[in-house]
């Protein structure tokens, strides 16, 4: 069993990304690239609003994490909050940016609210709030989107340890609810997240989806203007990119490199707080005053989601008001052929491609139960996709693809959405199988049961809940996807993100914006259901776990 | 059910041929059936053609999902829209594929395209053809009234592509703000300024930003002809006056010229919603178009520079390595013909003008084009040529040079 898995895993999910990485490191050996390259205008100023709008949005976003999770544990509220960020995880990165531009920008619905009656404004005012040359706008765009997932993971982790033990030893101690917090349980589940913290890191430095509508534009981020290279009609840009993309891998890597170095210093001032002894039991009312900013991420999602709608029905969005004079269902109506096949195939590629992942991990899980060395090696082979810029792997898998002759086909984009998926199942199944009570299975093999039987008995519908958990955000993944998608299907295989994306960058909103809702609809459906036939399944049952 | 599809075909055929049998009875007929196309068409029933064209604009869209009905309907073709946010994309592809040594089934059968893009393929002796000729719609084409139909961007097309629409450089205006709309470069600088953060163009190298700016450059260089020819040594030295225009208008500029919208639609968008008085498009019904669908206030209004307005076609091609070139040609000829061309031409579909003469249509398909006629708003002034395309290259290199970063 364990080879047969391990040589599966190998074969799925490695091969592809170190090929990937391979061929662009011999596309971008080329010295006439790599001069192109650094002679670009504003080269300089790329590299560092990548690195910059990636560094800041990482940081705040682990805070915000950090400091929803202690607020949520410290009022035992770590179930409730689950249930909330969920439907902002299965949020595609896409049609987040574009809700975001209708709400920050000057004609947007935060001063369309404001307008004219506080400030005014009969028209918008000339303000650069989106796209601004600092990147303010995109680094607020990764915190929305970023801090539900290091919560989500943050969660996961405390199920781990005992934290209630932990926290009533601190409290016994003397200290304040959140300095114990701090102090005894935030480092430990830290180090658990370490896999998908780097993963977070690296897209906010790369990533070309969130970039495009709120990024800056002159000059855009490294991601953005690679993939303008990629994408231009000249042949001589490509190894240019290549050579972009490789940059964009070191630039990521050094990002990586100075977060590490933050950490240690992270950890010093960590232990000076934990060693000067004060107990900080008035120390709460601060914390209560940074309760509200762990509702800014959510605030921002919902009015995103709320901008998304009104800009969908209105024919015209005139400022200020707030809906447009010609309300009308029309503009979908008339998407609706092309919306039908686009979320159809959508549908399609998400479910199958779900249902690979989990019975690819599901596989792994049992034949490595009790190999930790290899759970943890293989842990990083699945992230691997997550961990490497997207844009560095993409275009060399992509031109081995069209050299097969097998771009442009469902198995190649599935295989490539499977292939991102992985990182997200083993992370939530792997976890689940791991809390399992072996005395349960135990059980059951002394009454009899074989190996077989006693999973299909035991071990499966303990894993049902996390596993229809682990689908949905598999199927939110797939609905995602742009790059992998529009590449892998040489722009034949259609679904909702790359609609959405054509549409907006060829910078029509409205478009977009209806596309964007459909998007983000789809996942939400898709967690409904799980979570749905989890309840139906469990009903009545206590101790079965989430 | 193979049995079945043999019967229609059959009785396809027939049609085809009672068609083609009646045909020379209608000399000047809308649609011309000639042996060799009967051949394509039945070639070309049942299978697919992916048609790589830009997405940006629903209108657009919808008459492309429109045709692909219809032409399902009579030809058997399945027709798919690959929708691209810039047809530079499917030009990638298809140099990435021979690349990878794919000379035959290549990834796009058809695609829209224009200017630097043909150039690109046409050099690289990755297109079709010249097949233009086989599709018998393509005579109705009005070549000696509007010779941007066989020369695009100063290069003569040579069969290898067939024009679909033509297109006049037009700036659009919000009447009830702009009540002198400028008229020459001169005093739309004035305008701007008199303005501050009300005039904006896309950002090079989007096609319509990079029209722009060589509009402005054929009506501010005093020898025009020069840019008819291609770009050399003296590129600083002609290009001089456009780069002052530009660098006068910057700092009056929607956010004082250090963003620009990223295309025509998005441009549109900001006019809509009332960050701008200007929007500019290729198609001289556009503001039309977006009035009649709600998109933009009824104030809107066209106008163009009384030097003259940029004038192209676009068109479609076939590329060398397409699976399916007969299907293409099918599709093709059918874009081409009246009926097609009529609705294209409608400002409540889509608005873009023909390119048929009018004037060898049969009575019927005249009839449907006059009555259009008198809603198209033709715009005052005369035509300019598009420069050589070695032009646009060099604009986009230098406006990034000089602008791209702020």
């Amino acid at each position: 069993m364990k080879p047969v898995a391990l040589a599966l895993v190998f074969a799925f999910a490695g091969i592809p990304v170190l090929a990937g990485v391979g061929v662009t490191l011999v596309e971008a050996a080329n010295p006439v690239a790599w001069k192109a390259l650094l002679q670009y205008p504003g080269i300089g100023r790329t590299v560092a609003v990548s690195a910059w709008t990636g560094c800041v949005a990482t940081i705040v976003a682990l805070g915000l994490a950090h400091l929803t999770v202690g607020l949520a544990a410290a009022a035992a509220r770590a179930e409730r909050l689950r249930t909330l960020i969920l439907p902002l995880i299965a949020l595609p990165h896409l049609a987040l940016a574009i809700g975001l531009v209708l709400v920050l920008s000057p004609s947007g619905l935060i001063l369309r609210l404001l307008s004219p009656w506080a400030t005014g404004f009969h028209l918008p005012p000339d303000w650069q709030t989106v796209q601004d040359p600092w990147g303010l706008s995109l680094i607020l765009g990764l915190i929305v989107k970023e801090t539900p997932f290091l919560v989500l993971m943050l969660l996961g982790a405390r199920a781990q340890f005992p934290v209630d033990r932990l926290m009533l030893q601190s409290r016994s101690l003397g200290y304040g609810p959140m300095k114990a917090w701090w102090v005894s349980v935030a480092p430990l589940l830290q180090r658990r997240i370490r896999l998908p913290l780097t993963a977070v890191f690296v897209f906010a430095v790369t990533n070309v989806e969130m970039a495009i509508p709120l990024g800056p534009a002159m000059p855009p981020p490294l991601g953005v203007v690679v993939w303008q290279w990629f994408t231009a009609s000249r042949l001589e840009l490509r190894a240019q990119a290549f050579a972009g993309s490789v940059l964009l891998l070191v630039v990521a890597l050094g990002a990586l490199a100075a977060a590490w170095g933050g950490t240690c210093l992270a950890r010093l001032v960590l232990r000076a707080y934990a060693e000067s002894g004060h107990r900080e039991l008035r120390a709460e009312r601060p914390f209560r005053v940074l309760a509200l900013l762990v509702g800014v991420p959510f605030t921002f999602a919902i009015s995103a989601m709320a901008a998304l709608a009104l800009r969908a029905v209105s024919a015209m969005w005139r400022f200020p008001a707030l809906v447009g004079d010609h309300l009308e269902l029309r503009l979908v109506a008339q998407l609706a052929p092309s919306l039908k096949m686009a979320l159809g195939s959508t549908v399609t590629l998400a479910c199958s491609t779900a249902i690979a992942a989990i019975a690819l991990v599901t596989l792994i899980n049992e034949s490595l139960i009790d190999d930790v060395r290899w759970r943890t090696r293989i842990g990083v082979l699945l992230f691997a996709p997550l961990l490497l810029p997207q844009l560095a792997f993409l275009f060399g898998l992509q031109s081995l693809l069209v050299r097969l002759g097998l771009d442009g086909t469902w198995v190649a984009v599935g295989w490539e959405h499977t292939l991102f998926e992985l990182p997200y199942v083993w992370g939530l199944l792997a976890a689940a199988r791991k809390q399992l009570d072996s005395r349960l299975i135990l059980t059951a093999r002394t009454l009899g049961a074989g190996g077989l039987r006693s999973w299909r008995a035991v071990t499966l519908p303990l894993l049902l809940r996390p596993t229809l958990l682990a689908g949905a955000v598999a199927f939110g993944v797939s609905a995602a996807l742009y790059l992998p998608t529009l590449f892998a299907g040489g722009g034949r295989v259609m679904t909702v993100a790359t609609e959405a994306t054509s549409a907006a960058s060829s910078g029509n909103l409205r478009l977009a914006a209806a596309y964007g809702a459909a998007q983000a609809f789809a996942p939400l459906i898709a967690l409904l259901f799980a979570t749905l036939i989890g309840r139906a399944a469990f009903s009545g049952r206590q101790g079965v776990p989430r | 059910m193979s049995v079945g599809l043999a019967l229609r075909s059959g009785v396809a055929i027939l049609v085809f041929i009672f068609q083609g049998a009646i045909a020379p009875g209608h000399a000047q007929s809308s649609s011309p059936a000639s042996p060799e196309i009967v051949e394509i068409e039945r070639r070309g029933r049942g299978t697919t053609v992916y048609f790589n064209a830009w997405a940006g604009d629903e209108a657009i869209n919808r008459y492309i999902a429109w045709a692909a009905r219809e032409i399902n309907r009579r030809y058997g073709v399945t027709l798919v829209h690959v929708k691209v946010a810039d047809i530079a994309e499917a030009v990638t592809r298809i140099l990435a594929e021979r690349a990878a040594g794919r000379l035959s089934e290549g990834s796009v059968d058809l695609l829209w395209l224009n200017g630097e893009n043909f150039a690109a393929l046409r050099n690289a002796n990755l297109l079709y053809g010249p097949w233009v000729d086989r599709v018998p719609n393509a005579r109705l084409i009005d070549t000696l009234g509007n010779p941007t139909t066989i020369r695009d961007f100063t290069l003569p097309t040579d069969g290898y592509e067939l024009a679909w629409g033509s297109a006049r450089f037009t700036l659009f205006y919000d009447s009830a703000a702009v009540l002198d709309p400028p008229r020459d470069p001169k005093s739309l600088l004035a305008w701007i300024w008199a303005h501050p953060g009300r005039f904006t163009y896309p950002r090079p190298p989007n096609f319509l930003g990079t029209s722009f700016i060589e509009q402005l450059l054929l009506l501010l260089v005093p020898d025009p002809g020069r840019v008819q020819h291609p770009v050399g040594s003296d590129f600083a030295a002609v290009t001089r006056p456009l780069w002052a225009w530009l660098d006068a208008a910057q700092p009056a500029m929607w956010r004082r010229g250090r963003l620009f919208p990223p295309s025509g639609p998005a441009q549109r968008e900001l006019l809509g919603v009332g960050e701008l008085d200007w929007t500019m498009a290729f198609n001289p019904l556009e503001g039309s178009r977006a009035i009649a669908q709600h998109e933009l206030p009824d104030t809107v209004r066209g106008t163009s520079f009384s030097g003259g307005a940029l004038a192209n076609s676009h068109f479609l091609a076939i590329p060398a390595n397409a699976r399916n070139p007969d299907g293409a040609m099918v599709v093709a000829n059918f874009l081409l013909s009246a009926e097609a061309q009529v609705r294209k031409a409608d400002v409540s579909v889509w608005g873009d003008p023909t390119v048929l003469d009018i004037t060898v249509l049969s009575e019927s398909d005249r009839r449907l084009f006059g009555e259009q006629s008198a809603a198209s708003d033709q715009g005052p002034g005369g035509v300019l040529s598009e420069p050589h395309p070695s032009w646009s290259a060099e604009l986009e290199r230098e406006w990034i040079a000089r602008y791209g970063v702020r």
